[in-house]
Formats: C-alpha cells, sequence, structure tokens
C-alpha cells in the first residue's frame, strides 16, 4: 500500500507539473499577479507532492521493502542504514529518480526566493514544469523505481555493488546532479527571456549566483569523482577521459565559459548572444551527460544496463529541447542587441577570447566522445579515444588561455587605453616563472615540451595574483577574491597536474613473505599475510612496512575482498599520504612460488590536484555568499 | 565594394580561415590518436605497425594464464583465432580464465605488449564482437 501512495504521489506530481507549464506558458495573461501566485503555488504543491514520494521510497529502502524490485535488486539486509539510503542511487531507476528530484528542488528553491514581480518567472518556472514532466514521463514510463514484486517478495535482496559501498561514492552522484540539474534555471531564464522578447529585460543578474552555485556542485562533484576512483578503482590516476567523466567535463567547461560571459553581459550588456547560447549548450550538455550514462550506448566502467527504449526516449526529448531552444534564439536573435563594439585588450575582450577556447575544448570532447560511434557506423569498425588525443588538444589550448588570462588581470572593463605589455607586475612573473621552469627542467632533467610549457603558464598566473594579493594587503587595492582564488586555483592545478606527470613513478613488484625488496627510495617490508572475516565480505589483508630515505616507517595494509552476496572480488588499496606525494600500493596474485605479485605506485602532488579543484569551488562558494553580486 | 563591405568580408574570411584550420588541426590529431578495436580473428590478416597502439578483446582461454614474477602472460581468443599477451603489473580483480578481457597495446611479432589489461567492472561484461560464441 505505501509503494502505491509513493508511486501515486509522483504521478499526482506530474500532473501538477504539467498544469504549471501549461498555465505560464500557453496563457497570454501570464503576467497578471493572480496567474502567477497560482503559478508559484502549483509548483511548490507539485513539489511537495514528488519530494514526500521521494522521501517515502527513502523509507522504503531503509525498511528492506523487498516488494519493491529496484530495492530488491539493489540493496540488502545486511547493509548498515547508510548504505540502504545510498543504494537508491547505486543504479538507473533510483539515480534518476534523485536527479528529477532534485531538478525539481532547483525550481522550488528559485521559486520561493525569487520574487513574483519578476517578470521572468511564471515563464521560467513553466518550462522547467515542462522539462520535469518529460523526466517524470520517461521515468514513470521506462523506468519505473516503483515496480512491485507479488506476492512473495524474496527474503534478504541482492546487494549493492561493492566498489560502491562507499562514502565518497555515496555523496559524489548526488553532488554531481545537483550540479547538472542546476542549470535549470539559467537555462529556463534564457529561454523565458526569448519567449518574452524584451531586450531590455536584465536576465542574466538574476542567474548570476544561481549559475555559480550549480557550477559548484559539478566542480566538487567531479572531484569527489576522481577522488573515489583514485582510491577505490586501484588503478592510481586521478583522471581516466572515460566517456562518462567526459560527459561532466563538457557541461563543467561550458558552465565556467557561462559564468565568464556572464559577467560581461550583466558588466556591459556585451556577449549576450554568446551568453544565451552558453546557457542552452551548459543545460543541453547535462542533458546529454544523461542520455550517454543512461543509454548504455558507450562502454565504460559507469555505464548502467542497455535499453534501447530509455536511449531512444531521452534522445528524442532531448532532442525537442535543443530544437526548441536553439528555434527560439534564430528567432529572437536580431533583437537582442549587445550594446556597443568590444575595444581592444578590455576585460571583454580576453573574455571574448576565453569564449573561443573553451569552445574549442568542448567540440574536442565531443569529438572524442561520439567519434568512436559515428566511426563504427560507418565503417564497422571499433575505435577508441584515449588520453593521447585529449593531451594533445588540452594541453597547448590551456597553456594558450593561462597566458591569455595572466594579460587580461590588467586588462579594464570597456577601456584600451593604457594597455601596457611591459608592466612591473608582467615582468616579474614572467622573470620568476621563467627561472622556475628553467630549474625544473635542469634540476628534473626534463625536456618534455608539454610539461615545461604548462609549469610556466600555472607559475605565471600564481605569481602575477600573488602580486595583486600583495597589492591589496599594502596598498588597499580592490580585488575580486572570486577572481583571485578561482584563477590561482587554475594556475596550482596546472602545475600539480605537471609535476604528477613529471615525477609519478608506479612498479609492479613480487615479494616473498618476510622479504625486503627496493623501489626508489622504498624500502618495502613483507609482513605477514592474513585472512579477516567481515559481515558482508571476507578480506585477505597483506601487511607492508615502508621505510622511506629519511629513515620513516609506516604499515600499510592493502586488502582483497571477497563479498558473499555477489561473489565479487574488489581491492582495496593502501595509501600513505604526505604533503607531496602519496605511497600507494595494491596486492595482486600469489604466484606459484609463494611469493606476491604487489604494485607500488608513488604518486606526487595528487593531492593538491583535488585542493586546487575544491579552492577552485570555494572561490565560487565565497561569491555567490558575497553581497556585491546582488542576485 | 565599398570600404565596410570590403572590411565585414575580410572579416568573414578570417574567422572562416581561422576555424577551419582550428578543426583541421583538431581532426588531424583525432586521428593521428586513435586506438583501434580488433578480436583476435580481425587481427590475424591484418598489418599493424609494431609502434601503433592498439586494443584486443577476447575471452581469457583457459589455462593459459602464466605468471612469473611481476610479469603475467596469457592468451586472448575468440574460439577461432588467439593471440599471446604479455603484460607486466596487476591485472583487475574481475580478470580470471574464461570470462572476457579487453587490452591495450602494441603488437610485436605477433605477441601483444599490454600497457593496460581492463576487465569491466560489472560480471555479466562481454568485450565487443563476440558474445555470438558464449555457449561453446
Amino acid at each position: 500500500m505505501i509503494i502505491e501512495i509513493s508511486h501515486f504521489l509522483s504521478i499526482l506530481a506530474t500532473g501538477l507539473f504539467f498544469l504549471v507549464g501549461y498555465f505560464s506558458i500557453f496563457t497570454p495573461s501570464s503576467n497578471s499577479s493572480y496567474l502567477s501566485s497560482l503559478i508559484t503555488r502549483t509548483y511548490s504543491q507539485g513539489f511537495f507532492f514528488l519530494f514526500f514520494s521521494f522521501l517515502i521510497y527513502v523509507w522504503l529502502a531503509i525498511t528492506d521493502n523487498f516488494n519493491v524490485e529496484y530495492i530488491a535488486n539493489h540493496s540488502n539486509t545486511a547493509l548498515p542504514t547508510f548504505y540502504k539510503i545510498t543504494s537508491i542511487w547505486s543504479a538507473h531507476e533510483g539515480s534518476m529518480f534523485l536527479w528529477i528530484v532534485f531538478l525539481s528542488l532547483w525550481g522550488f528553491i528559485f521559486n520561493i526566493r525569487v520574487n513574483n514581480n519578476e517578470i521572468l518567472k511564471p515563464k521560467s518556472m513553466g518550462i522547467i514544469s515542462f522539462i520535469l514532466v518529460g523526466f517524470l514521463v520517461f521515468l514513470l514510463a521506462t523506468s519505473n523505481p516503483f515496480v512491485t514484486i507479488l506476492p512473495i517478495p524474496p527474503l534478504n535482496g541482492a546487494d549493492i555493488n561493492p566498489v560502491l559501498q562507499d562514502p565518497a561514492l555515496a555523496i559524489h552522484p548526488p553532488t554531481l546532479y545537483l550540479g547538472y540539474v542546476g542549470f535549470v534555471i539559467p537555462f529556463a531564464c534564457a529561454i523565458a527571456f526569448l519567449l518574452h522578447g524584451d531586450a531590455e529585460i536584465n536576465w542574466e543578474a538574476l542567474v548570476k549566483k544561481w549559475s555559480v552555485s550549480a557550477w559548484v556542485f559539478l566542480t566538487i562533484g567531479i572531484t569527489l569523482g576522481s577522488w573515489w576512483a583514485y582510491y577505490e578503482l586501484g588503478w592510481g590516476g586521478y583522471w581516466f577521459w572515460d566517456p562518462v567523466e567526459n560527459v561532466a567535463l563538457m557541461p563543467w567547461l561550458a558552465a565556467t565559459a557561462f559564468i565568464h560571459s556572464l559577467g560581461v553581459s550583466i558588466k556591459s550588456s556585451q556577449l549576450r548572444i554568446w551568453t544565451i547560447l552558453l546557457s542552452i549548450l551548459v543545460f543541453s550538455l547535462s542533458l546529454f551527460g544523461a542520455f550517454i550514462v543512461r543509454s548504455g550506448i558507450i562502454d565504460s566502467v559507469h555505464s548502467f544496463a542497455n535499453d534501447p527504449d530509455r536511449g531512444l526516449y531521452l534522445l528524442g526529448f532531448i532532442g525537442l529541447i535543443v530544437f526548441i531552444s536553439v528555434f527560439l534564439f534564430v528567432w529572437r536573435l536580431s533583437s537582442i542587441k549587445s550594446s556597443s563594439v568590444i575595444k581592444k585588450f578590455s576585460k571583454q575582450s580576453f573574455i571574448s577570447i576565453n569564449n573561443i577556447l573553451f569552445g574549442t575544448l568542448i567540440f574536442s570532447v565531443m569529438l572524442g566522445v561520439t567519434y568512436p560511434l559515428i566511426y563504427e557506423f560507418l565503417f564497422d569498425q571499433k575505435i577508441s579515444v584515449g588520453a593521447p588525443f585529449y593531451n594533445a588538444i588540452f594541453i597547448p589550448v590551456v597553456v594558450l588561455a593561462s597566458i591569455f588570462l595572466f594579460f587580461s588581470v590588467d586588462s579594464k572593463w570597456s577601456r584600451s587605453i593604457n594597455f601596457e605589455f611591459f608592466t612591473a607586475p608582467i615582468f616579474l612573473s614572467a622573470v620568476l616563472s621563467l627561472a622556475l621552469t628553467f630549474f625544473v627542467m635542469q634540476f628534473f632533467n626534463t625536456q618534455s615540451i608539454s610539461i615545461l610549457a604548462s609549469i610556466f603558464a600555472g607559475s605565471l598566473i600564481i605569481f602575477r595574483y600573488i602580486y595583486e594579493i600583495i597589492n591589496f594587503l599594502f596598498k588597499k587595492k580592490y580585488v575580486n577574491p572570486f577572481s583571485v582564488i578561482a584563477h590561482m586555483s587554475l594556475g596550482l592545478l596546472l602545475v600539480s597536474i605537471s609535476f604528477n606527470s613529471l615525477l609519478s613513478t608506479e612498479r609492479a613488484l613480487s615479494i616473498d613473505i618476510n622479504s625486503t625488496e627496493e623501489y626508489k627510495d622504498l624500502k618495502i617490508f613483507f609482513e605477514d599475510i592474513g585472512v579477516e572475516n567481515n559481515s558482508n565480505y571476507d578480506s585477505i589483508q597483506a601487511s607492508f612496512l615502508v621505510e622511506d630515505q629519511n629513515g620513516r616507517a609506516f604499515n600499510l595494509k592493502p586488502e582483497k575482498r571477497r563479498y558473499f552476496t555477489r561473489g565479487q572480488i574488489t581491492t582495496e588499496t593502501a595509501i600513505h599520504v604526505t604533503a607531496l606525494r602519496d605511497i600507494y600500493i595494491t596486492i595482486g596474485d600469489q604466484l606459484d612460488d609463494g611469493s606476491w605479485v604487489v604494485n607500488v605506485q608513488i604518486n606526487y602532488l595528487i593531492r593538491w590536484i583535488w585542493f586546487s579543484a575544491l579552492l577552485m569551488g570555494f572561490a565560487g562558494i565565497i561569491l555567490v555568499f558575497s553581497n556585491r553580486a546582488k542576485a | 565594394m565599398n570600404p565596410i563591405r570590403k572590411r565585414r568580408v575580410f572579416s568573414i574570411l578570417f574567422v572562416l580561415l581561422f576555424s577551419v584550420s582550428g578543426i583541421s588541426l583538431i581532426l588531424y590529431s583525432l586521428n593521428s590518436n586513435l586506438d583501434y578495436f580488433f578480436t583476435p580473428t580481425e587481427l590475424k590478416d591484418r598489418n599493424i605497425p609494431s609502434e601503433k597502439r592498439i586494443k584486443v578483446g577476447g575471452m581469457v582461454l583457459s589455462g593459459s594464464v602464466e605468471r612469473a614474477s611481476s610479469k603475467i602472460s596469457f592468451i586472448i581468443t575468440d574460439y577461432e583465432n588467439s593471440v599471446k599477451v604479455v603484460y607486466e603489473g596487476i591485472v583487475p580483480d574481475l580478470f580470471k580464465e574464461d570470462s572476457g578481457v579487453v587490452v591495450l597495446g602494441v603488437l610485436r611479432n605477433k605477441t601483444i605488449y599490454a600497457e593496460e589489461v581492463l576487465a569491466k567492472h560489472d560480471e555479466n561484461y562481454m568485450p565487443p564482437n563476440i558474445e555470438m560464441n558464449n555457449d561453446n
């Protein structure tokens, strides 16, 4: 009974959202105050029904209600309560449900935070509602999480995939989803703006904080995923150019370009066409990500089961959204006027270049993701696009973008006068960065152009902004904290990634128990190996005593686990974290002579990579909570 | 042509030239960095340069796995043809005899020197192209 209530509430919510969409978009007088308050109230009711439906679903998962087929297949009585909840988003139906709930949540917060007098609000709510209806119909028709097993439910349930039983993974998908669907706000407002067709409306200022908030979630979500993959999958590495990582990267790149462009449009009414186009692009790419992951069209560690129906529905729905958006955009193109010509060397000019460079990156990633599909269709030959392609594109473009960023620090809004290339800060940072790059070249004996160029570009940014900070501290020159922190994080990210790829090494060793192997500066002593029993898995746990060059010793205990319910074997890495490097050990199989294969990785500055990314997200939080940029 | 129109034509030409050369650069680097996927049968009659990275997928032939120190060698088969693989390092947890595997590496002397061995994070995973033969 309770399952049906939950199911029914979702259907009811779908109906209410449809009403909101219909009345706000197809009623001519949608600006009357009666109608707009009706829209506000109806949307809130729809949201409460959907949210309550989800809460009931969470309750069903906690109480092991295996009458629900989805819960029976993805949860288990032996799981801790925390993982019973997170099992909801461990597979397709549940994560889609969560995705939709988050989408409606953004709409709800927008609904209560934004005043009814706001001219774009009713139509924006209508667009959000129609998108919700589209996805709810998708959920209920092709991937219904409420399907029941009657009359006799299974006793214990299957299990959540063990690699997903992990705190980072429990919060990584929700954070990422919050980021993806958050871009519905700028998208809906942009479309509402196009529908109104009044170029005087300043929709850009309305969506600024919403866009940055969504961007923060996306940034943190991607970082969490990278960190999880590093320690859980046992491959080392922080980024694999896996299709699913790429489809998260594309909206991030588009969103970053969008936020830059948005700043210009708010400040000086320029680049407005770019900004609208980018807002459509960000949301379309978020939806495209959902399509790629959900349709199973691409083989990846993340992809869920194949289902052509789902893929077709999603593709059709996304196609419809993109078609309508682009149609409206072209239709209104001539009436959206940017105020004036962009002057050379003004901030606007640098941001225009930034838009083009980010566009190049997005295009390349899109090509890398879709080209294998096209190629197979045309030539019946399977191919894949790996890291070499992305490195060949990203390194030069990002280095170029960094150099433009470096010069843009001196530029002024709307002014080209007095731009000088040879000022003290530019000269000083360039000399320091060159010195650092030269030092790296000599000290680490490397000739790799891509690494040296990235280090140079990264340090240029860092030194330049340090100069700004010093100016702020001693001369009280104004700096924008969001811009300074976000851009310095980019510099730090570049430098960390470069050093990571320059210095990190790995090696597979075979070690006997009670013997020592040396690798680089490490002495690795294999103390012991034994079997341990746990509530839902057995494990083989090895114990190593590792000593580094300074005589510091520490224990590392990598494991191999076998989970009972699925018989799945997983590797648990053991990582010793220091400020500069991680010592990362995994165990493999036992050889015939009794020794064990052990993989040792020394990963330099890997924590700094995530730290930089989180710092970038933190910069966004500063902007959202600052009073200067009023939403 | 009047000067304004002339300038406009030039700027359009410039943008066109710029984007065409950009896109060609991207496509060129895409083309030179593709990894082709083969089954052992498809690999058999093909001449592949020894520096070209390729992907090969199939089933791990039972009884073919040999380990020596940190090296592992095994045979990938599609039940028609097979190819030997040598790899140094730890194979994934889901790697076992008679189950699907995909390796990335270079082909020299009819042996693949793998830099990556993948078994998917899904116990039901089958490498593409050989699902038909699974009943054997």
